[in-house]
């Protein structure tokens, strides 16, 4: 008896063992097996390739001001350069934009308390996704209408666990307040919020899903999301 | 006259709106009530251990900033902006289009400031209703400076060579800083979403608008087209990106209009 309580211990410990290992992003072997394993995902995607030159140089990935400042700089390299396809800048964008947002604490935050217990796992993944997707898009139609202006951060205001990071956007005849709310998740500062002039894209869409479960169903959700915009 | 004749109509048909909406607006008031309260639902909360703590506090952030609004013309207003979406278009769009494709974007702006220049009596009113007296009297520096340097208001020099910011404030927000709550959600003809506060802001800005009082009323109403028009062509694209990303457009726009608007309201 007490040799299998060893041998479970044993088990566990190098069960915890090569867990750690697989997520220490410092083992150089890690680091080696990510990269090579992204390279091989599709050998033959240039998107791959554009990343590296085009991605944010983020120096202090701990410093939010600098991570959001780097990530839209980014951005609207990508949107200005004159030799990229509309897709390709368009997937570079998602890419590069796509890690500083927690998709999944905000498909989690859409729907709240109220809702979100109602979906089962295989609902919760898929809202998940395809409330991802619907953001990327929107993000991306938004960030279209607003790369001639010229951005400048003010100062972030930290409540609690979160950060405020308020953005400005001016040109001649425009004046676009952004703020950026992030929460550190996993030592990491990310997005779980936009308010764009005062409105909020996690409370507008809260009305939406909030109005329509009211009616109907997950089901009827989850068929309205994976409905491509009616235009 | 006519002027006169609108306002009447427009008071009209928010009073009757009030009227008929009153038993309906009680139920939906109490539907607004009933909602933010997870506290209420002890089965779902302890089967749901998904929200650990830090997500419970920004749950809790969410449902405080939640938007209440009664919307008991919902069926007419729902009409309203699909009528407003098709307009758009079918004539508004293309119309601005057109217009952008022919007027180059100096001369654009130039028109853009010289309406902005002309509504100044809305703002400079406003901001002393609301005890924004530095505001206001920036915006009569900027009124006198643009009318006179800017050549009748077409350019903006007050902001380019002063750096002196208009003041967006309008009769709605004047209102609502006295404490006039929203009221009944409306989507207007043209003018799109709105409440029974700014309709009424609305219809106080007209009297201050000159443009109303050019005669014969063709006219004004034809300078108000243009003017809208001149608008549009620097916002080609907005409504776009908005109905692309919302899965209920008109829940959506409500939505983000009255988060807009309170967030104004309160600056």
């Amino acid at each position: 008896m007490k040799s299998l309580w060893c041998a479970l211990l044993v088990f566990l410990v190098a069960g915890q063992g090569v867990d750690a290992g697989d997520k220490d992003p410092n083992d150089p072997n890690e680091l080696l097996r990510a990269k090579s394993g992204a390279v091989v995902e599709d050998p033959n995607d240039p998107n791959e390739l554009l990343l590296s030159k085009w991605d944010a140089v983020v120096k202090d990935p701990n410093d939010p001001n600098e991570l959001v400042r780097a990530k839209w700089d980014a951005v609207v390299k990508v949107l200005q350069a004159k030799d990229l396809d509309k897709k390709v800048k368009e997937r570079l964008i998602g890419k590069i934009v796509s890690p500083m947002f927690d998709f999944p604490l905000m498909a989690k935050l859409v729907l709240g308390r109220r809702h979100w217990p109602k979906l089962t796992p295989p609902q919760r993944e898929k809202f998940t996704r395809l409330f991802t997707e619907r953001l990327k898009t929107s993000y991306l139609e938004k960030t279209k209408l607003y790369t001639d202006e010229k951005a400048s951060l003010k100062p972030a205001v930290r409540k609690k666990t979160v950060i405020y990071i308020p953005m400005q956007l001016l040109s001649k005849d425009k004046k676009i307040a952004i703020l950026y709310k992030l929460r550190k998740v996993d030592k990491r500062w990310k997005i779980y919020d936009v308010e764009i002039q005062g409105v909020s894209i996690l409370l507008t869409y809260r009305s939406q899903f909030d109005d329509i479960l009211r009616r109907g169903t997950v089901t009827d959700l989850l068929s309205k999301l994976e409905k491509r915009p009616a235009r | 006259m006519r002027l006169q004749a609108w306002a009447i109509i427009v008071v009209l048909a928010v009073i009757t709106a009030g009227c008929t909406a009153s038993k309906k607006t009680a139920a939906d008031q109490q539907h607004i009530l009933a909602a933010p309260n997870p506290i209420a639902m002890p089965s779902e909360s302890s089967e749901d251990d998904e929200f650990d703590l830090i997500d419970e506090d920004l749950e809790k952030q969410l449902e405080e900033q939640k938007v209440k609004i009664s919307d008991p013309l919902k069926p007419v207003n729902r009409i309203m902006y699909h009528v407003n979406d098709k307009l758009y278009f079918w004539v508004l769009r293309p119309t601005a289009r057109a217009y952008k494709a022919v007027a180059p974007k100096p001369v654009r702006t130039g028109i853009r400031n010289f309406f902005n220049n002309l509504t100044t009596p809305v703002r400079f009113i406003s901001c002393h209703l609301q005890g924004k007296h530095k505001a206001a009297g920036r915006e009569l520096h900027r009124f006198a400076y643009n009318t006179t340097v800017g050549v009748l208001g077409f350019g903006d020099p007050a902001k380019d060579k002063l750096g002196l910011e208009p003041a967006d404030e309008d009769l709605g927000q004047t209102l609502g800083k006295w404490g006039l709550g929203n009221g009944v959600y409306l989507v207007l003809p043209l003018f799109g979403p709105s409440t029974v506060r700014d309709g009424l802001g609305l219809v106080g800005g007209q009297f201050l608008n000159p443009v109303r009082y050019v005669k014969p009323a063709e006219t004004s109403y034809g300078i108000s087209a243009g003017q809208i028009t001149n608008e549009n062509s620097f916002r080609i694209g907005e409504y776009e990106a908005f109905k692309d990303a919302a899965i209920d457009p008109y829940i959506a726009m409500r939505n983000a209009y009255i988060q807009y608007r309170n967030k104004k309201v309160q600056e």
